[in-house]
């Protein structure tokens, strides 16, 4: 279990610091706020315009129905957030949290989405219902997942993440199919502050009041948490009921901000956090001081990106994630982590390994390439493609399949290195952030030019992965690539990306279709040429990975024993990232950041028995490429003419998947 | 650079009446397919039923005029038309527009296509609309009908004009509401605006707007148009228009307060000559 503390140079007071977090960001937001209020209305109205519009003078208006509300807004959001994410971590014992990280968000996002298009009468009265039902159900499923780890932060963060994962590619389903009637969600969904009068004042401030009640009545059972269960139902309490009950305060209070304002990332996980780090160690402590960060953190960003150059373009849903993502990785090695003994996380047989089953993986493979190439649907049916079609539908198949083939095995390769690599089950691109970093390259491309030119988006991607490598590397490298700041790591850059996407979909930029299509992993705009590319790619990292065998056998065995058998550590690490960047980043571009396949093939490998290095990354390789092709193929044809992307379809499939795996691994 | 100067070439070609083989049939392409709603609405207009659109659904909520035939065939959606399906079908001719990341060379190689060539920023939307039909209807083989559509919809729009001069009218400002917290404003470089101005109304929003002629901002940047008229395009979601009564902010707004909004039926504010008609007509039937 991660020891919840974070580490401390000395023991202190630290009133004073806590004082001055709170106190440095909300002056700077009082500034900022005084000096916007004198532009929109003379001082001596203030107080007059506040009790007694006058309606009918705009100023005034705009003064108590857009500006006032919005400053108010962000402090209470800010403050439930902050409220939500100290009771979190104290209940979970994990440091880490959030309603982001435990799928309260996804969750509410889906239950939001599937009302909009199929039931919005729901929607009447408000979001709150809806999206606490979601977030509650979201949030439940990552209990369930994790109950059998007597919930161990890193196995939450895990199901959390998969579940999030899972729920957000049903999200983008939902929305790449309703293209014209979720311009809503594309708003919402960047968590913008805007408001039209008191209505989500007058939502918020009860509720967050009720928190603060039932927080601090739960104050005193929820101390006994701090003692192991045995010690706390000795005292008379039942530990399993104040958890219930903390996590009944905590997940209502993130659904609502949801509800009301979308999603504002970071700022339930960065406000515990920094009360802490300034010296906040009790629980009453923390629960006085987070909302109170949280509320100032809020409303100064908010303040904050009205008066960037780029006015009014950045919701603050997306400026919280863009600041708190370096503020969470410059946390991260204060934080204290005592390691967690990584137990297998999937049970697995042993299988006797030799060419049998490969060989038997390799015409699977090869019949899925033929049924994928020849197999489909038409305005008449299903059918096996005719011979005078031959050419032409080929032609318009063979790229999807190949794109989708290769990427699948670039991913699963990728994945194989990384869990090698870093001694970690749960290694793989897409949650240690490597995907997140390519597609955060193509991203800012996207966002400072207007162009499509391949070339110059695969060498963005490439640059972004590697980006995410290093800094993912740096970071887990003080404590033996610890798996819990690893993933943490990742989220964090995996989170910047999801921003910087919610940003360019809101901002109405007529490439959203392309960008939509390419988020979900679609093959639709696969040209023969990114076939090659990504072709040539995968045969040369196929044909170089199982030269770094001897290296992916021994760097398991931990860094002595490596250095024993003579490995120079440094080279050898930088020759297996540069392999990782460069297959994620090419499959990142060709499929899109979410797919999945990287965590699961190398899985499934392992699960068939294939344990030795080379065995293993061609075993997951060829699975890699199965579940991509097998998913491109589905995509094309289950709800013909529509399409569904490979990536969201391989996600879809894979999230239940590993939801089962890690179900099973319970006991 | 190379599809661009095509494209240029067969509209020119298409102008003067030359594109298809001359002689003694000229035979106008049969089979035709629309990727998506403007080229479909432009067809449909011309009386040439399409073999299939991208996403029928869609187009009867939110274009809705004219109908599609009920026979149309579904072409998946607008951002990813089915190119299998679309190969099978054998069209003559693809019709489309590729401002929103489609790529017309994996068309070009199924069958001839023809740009709608929309919101490029060289000419007003309206004047561009009656262009592109013309060519569509030579190209279509219906150059009457293409005419006769230019005329109709000049003279429904001077008729809408002589209605509404005789009373006063406001300002307006025409927007579509797609949550209670921001709406898209539609301004200059829109289809509407040209509307508007034949129609001599005045469009109260005035403020910046992208290349498409719209703008999504917050309801409180409506304060901007003061006492106007304001003008909602339907489809509007139903909790979206009960939650936005609510707000206080919206229901002090200075075009909330002295007035009703006027609700009317769908205008595809991307779309041709009769999403143009078709807003004139509503504008007019008060």
């Amino acid at each position: 279990m991660i020891a919840q503390a974070m580490s401390l140079p000395r023991q202190r007071d630290g009133l004073g610091a806590l004082i001055l977090l709170v106190a440095v960001p909300a002056g700077l937001a009082l500034m900022l706020t005084v000096f916007d209020l004198i532009h929109v209305l003379p001082t001596h109205l203030w107080w007059q315009a506040l009790t007694a519009p006058d309606t009918s003078d705009p100023v005034q208006l705009l003064y108590r129905y857009a500006f006032l509300p919005r400053v108010a807004v962000s402090v209470l959001a800010g403050a439930a957030l902050g409220l939500a994410g100290v009771v979190m971590q104290h209940v979970l014992r994990n440091p880490l949290a959030e309603p982001t990280t435990i799928g309260t968000n996804a969750g509410a996002s889906l239950a939001l989405a599937a009302a909009t298009l199929y039931a919005p009468w729901l929607l009447e009265g408000g979001r709150e219902g809806v999206a606490l039902a979601g977030g509650a159900l979201a949030t439940s499923a990552v209990f369930a997942l994790a109950r059998g780890r007597s919930f161990s932060p890193v196995s939450i963060i895990i199901a959390g993440l998969v579940v999030s994962l899972t729920f957000g590619s049903a999200g983008a389903l939902l929305m790449a199919l309703n293209r014209e009637y979720t311009e809503e969600l594309f708003i919402w969904q960047s968590g913008s502050l805007v408001q039209n009068g008191d209505a989500a004042v007058v939502a918020l401030a009860p509720w967050l009041l009720a928190g603060i009640c039932a927080a601090f009545l739960l104050w005193r059972p929820l101390r006994l948490l701090d003692l192991s269960d045995d010690g706390a139902a000795s005292l008379g309490t039942r530990p399993a009921v104040i958890r219930l009950a903390g996590m009944a305060v905590a997940v209502s209070l993130g659904a609502l901000v949801v509800a009301e304002v979308g999603v504002i990332g970071f700022v339930a996980l960065a406000a515990p956090a920094l009360a802490r780090l300034a010296g906040a160690r009790t629980l009453g402590r923390r629960l006085v001081w987070s909302p109170l960060v949280g509320g100032a953190l809020l409303w100064f960003t908010d303040r904050l990106v009205q008066h960037l150059p780029f006015a009014g373009e950045i919701p603050a849903g997306t400026a919280t994630a863009l600041l708190g993502a370096p503020l969470l990785l410059f946390l991260l090695p204060r934080m204290r982590t005592t390691p967690e003994r990584q137990a297998d996380m999937m049970s697995s047989v042993r299988l006797p390994t030799n060419g049998l089953p490969l060989i038997a993986g390799l015409l699977a493979l090869i019949l899925a390439v033929v049924v994928a190439m020849g197999f489909g649907r038409g305005a008449g049916g299903w059918h096996w493609i005719a011979s005078e079609d031959l050419t032409e539908l080929l032609a318009l198949r063979a790229p999807r399949v190949v794109v989708a083939l290769s990427a699948g095995v670039l991913l699963a390769v990728a994945g194989t290195l990384m869990q090698r690599m870093t001694g970690n089950p749960m290694a793989a691109p897409e949650v240690l952030g490597i995907s997140g970093g390519a597609s955060f390259g193509v991203l800012a491309l996207l966002l400072l030019s207007d162009g499509f030119d391949r070339a110059a988006m695969l060498g963005a991607a490439l640059a972004g992965a590697l980006l995410a490598l290093t800094i993912v590397v740096l970071v887990g490298r003080r404590n033996a690539l610890s798996p819990a700041r690893l993933l943490l790591a990742g989220v964090a850059v995996a989170t910047v990306a999801s921003a910087f996407a919610a940003l360019l979909l809101a901002s109405g930029d007529p490439r959203t279709g392309f960008l939509l299509a390419w988020l979900s992993g679609s093959t639709y705009r696969a040209t023969p040429n990114d076939a090659f590319t990504a072709a040539a790619v995968a045969v040369a990292v196929l044909a170089l990975a199982p030269l770094t065998a001897r290296w992916l056998d021994i760097v398991p065995l931990g860094e002595t024993a490596a250095r024993g058998l003579g490995l120079r550590l440094g080279r050898v690490r930088a020759i297996l990232l540069a392999l990782t960047a460069l297959a994620t980043a090419t499959a990142t571009l060709v499929i899109g950041p979410l797919s999945f396949v990287g965590l699961m093939a190398p899985h499934l490998a392992r699960m068939l028995g294939f344990r030795r290095a080379v065995p293993q990354l061609l075993a997951s390789a060829m699975a890699g490429g199965l579940i991509l092709v097998a998913a491109d193929w589905a995509g094309r044809t289950l709800i013909f003419p529509w399409q569904v992307p490979a990536g969201l379809i391989a996600a879809f499939v894979g999230g239940p998947y590993f939801m089962a795996l890690m179900w099973k691994g319970r006991q | 650079m190379a599809a661009l100067t095509r494209r240029q070439y067969l509209a020119g070609l298409a102008a003067t009446g030359l594109a298809l083989p001359g002689g003694t049939a000229r035979a106008a392409p049969a089979r035709v397919v629309c990727l998506e709603w403007t080229s479909a609405e432009m067809v449909v207009s011309l009386g040439v039923s399409p073999l299939a659109v991208g996403d029928t659904r869609g187009y009867g909520d939110w274009v809705q005029g004219p109908a599609l035939p009920q026979a149309t065939i579904d072409l998946g959606s607008r951002s990813e038309p089915n190119l299998e399906l679309l190969r099978e079908l054998r069209p003559d001719l693809i019709v489309g527009a590729y401002g929103y990341g489609l790529d017309e060379n994996s068309f070009t190689r199924l069958a001839p296509t023809f740009n709608v060539p929309f919101y490029s920023g060289k000419a007003p939307p309206y004047a561009q609309a009656q262009q592109v039909t013309l060519q569509l209807g030579n190209m279509l083989g219906r150059g009457t009908e293409a005419e006769n559509l230019v005329g109709r919809i000049e003279a429904s729009i001077a008729q809408a004009r002589a209605r509404l001069e005789r009373a006063v009218q406001k300002p307006v400002c025409v927007v579509s509401m797609f949550d209670d917290r921001h709406v898209r404003v539609y301004g200059a470089g829109s289809l509407l605006q040209d509307v508007l101005d034949r129609l001599g109304l005045v469009n109260a929003w005035t403020g910046a707007t992208n290349e498409w002629g719209f703008s999504t901002v917050g309801i409180e940047e409506l304060v901007a148009v003061g006492e106007a008229q304001l003008i909602s395009l339907d489809p509007i979601p139903p909790h979206v228009r009960i939650r936005i009564a609510r707000n206080s902010l919206w229901a002090n707004l200075p075009c909330i307060r002295n007035g009703q909004v006027r609700t009317i039926p769908p205008v595809w504010p991307f779309g041709g000559l009769t999403a143009a008609g078709r807003f004139a007509e509503f504008m007019a039937a008060a």
